[in-house]
């Protein structure tokens, strides 16, 4: 089935993965990415790197990661999301996960997994909110 | 008489919202309410090819997988008496026992496996929360196999007695197994692997109703645990 598409990566899809599946959409100085895909290794440090250049390239203050439509996240989804985190705050900006969903984030407390490198939001709007009182 | 939208309800039911199936079967019109015994050969496909285009908007992870078992639902002639399930012993009125196993050796597949158990978990009645636990737990533990063994088997098992539904799920791997001193790191939690957080395991642990592990160097890894629905 095509679905592969998406996740396979060709010998040039370093830069297309992260293009394809996970579009980076700048709102003012906020960069917004909703992650409706599988995160994987690749996937994951593509994201991580395409947001920090694009970070320094706008100037954002921001970074916000929309899990809404993620149903699991694991114990190596936390790191990635951790690290992320991580190094957007040694830009300088501040990141955001929205949307988790209730299940998730019982499952996560009772995992005894700390997502404690970002901020957590109930909705996107929120997390703009507390974005632009830090100006 | 079973409808089509009955046997691949069923298929759905936990991989899907019940509102987009809604939006499928809408799509499928008329052919929804066929009973599948009086389905004909040139229906069958035209519902098959609506469910592939469908299956690929909505589904996040094995489509693929889902479709099969929508063919294999629409082949069946209609009516539960007629049961089939290779493999699976004579059933009876028991039929919620269930047993699947399912090769890991990708990172894919630990979406699939994951998913698998996810729908199995809301197939037999364990709440929506629970579900997603079981969810998590066999991406952990099918993570684990594809990261530290290479390959291995994730085994699903659901059950049911007068307590209600449980799920047991058996992670297999013949891989270089876990070593005494790491594994009291990982049990008090200092533990850290190079690609995730070390905690993997303990988590697992702490979300199941039993848990049993055995390993050793050069023996594999085989991680047994079992969810149980409350009443």
């Amino acid at each position: 089935m095509k679905r592969s598409t998406a996740v396979s990566m060709g010998s040039d899809g370093r830069t297309r993965a992260s293009d394809q599946s996970l579009a980076i959409i700048q709102i003012r100085n906020c960069l917004l990415v909703s992650i409706q895909t599988e995160l994987h290794d690749r996937l994951a440090l593509d994201l991580q790197e395409a947001l920090m250049e694009r970070v320094r390239n706008a100037d954002a203050r921001g970074v916000i990661l929309d899990v809404s439509a993620v149903e699991v996240i694991d114990s190596y989804i936390t790191r990635i999301l951790n690290d992320i985190g991580k190094s957007v705050r040694f830009m300088g900006a501040e990141c955001y996960i929205v949307g988790i969903r209730p299940a998730v984030a019982m499952t996560l407390i009772e995992m005894g997994v700390e997502l404690d490198s970002v901020h957590t939001a109930l909705n996107l709007d929120l997390a703009l909110e507390r974005l632009e009182l830090l100006q | 008489m079973r409808t089509v939208e009955d046997a691949v309800g069923a298929v759905l039911s936990g991989a899907i919202s019940a509102i987009t199936q809604r939006s499928i079967f809408n799509r499928l019109g008329g052919l929804a309410r066929t009973p599948v015994g009086q389905l004909g050969p040139v229906e069958r496909q035209t519902v098959l090819k609506e469910l592939e285009s469908s299956l690929r908007l909505f589904a996040r992870a094995s489509s693929a997988e889902l479709l099969a078992a929508c063919e294999r639902a629409l082949s069946e002639n209609s009516g539960p008496g007629a049961g089939t399930g290779a493999g699976t012993s004579a059933a009876g009125p028991a039929s919620k026992a269930i047993h699947k196993v399912f090769a890991v050796d990708q990172e894919k597949d630990i979406a699939t496996a994951r998913l698998e158990a996810w729908s199995e978990a809301v197939r037999i009645g364990l709440s929506k929360f629970t579900a997603v636990k079981v969810a998590t737990a066999v991406s952990e533990l099918a993570r684990n196999i594809v990261f530290y063994a290479g390959k291995g088997t994730v085994e699903l098992r659901a059950t049911e007695d007068e307590r209600g539904p449980s799920l047991q799920i058996v992670a297999t791997d013949i891989g270089p197994g876990i070593e005494p001193r790491k594994l009291e790191e990982i049990w008090a939690g200092t533990y850290k692997s190079q690609r995730g957080m070390g905690k993997g395991l303990l988590a697992v642990k702490k979300l199941v109703t039993d848990f049993h592990l055995d390993t050793g160097p050069g023996k594999g890894t085989t991680v047994t645990c079992v969810f149980r629905g409350d009443r």
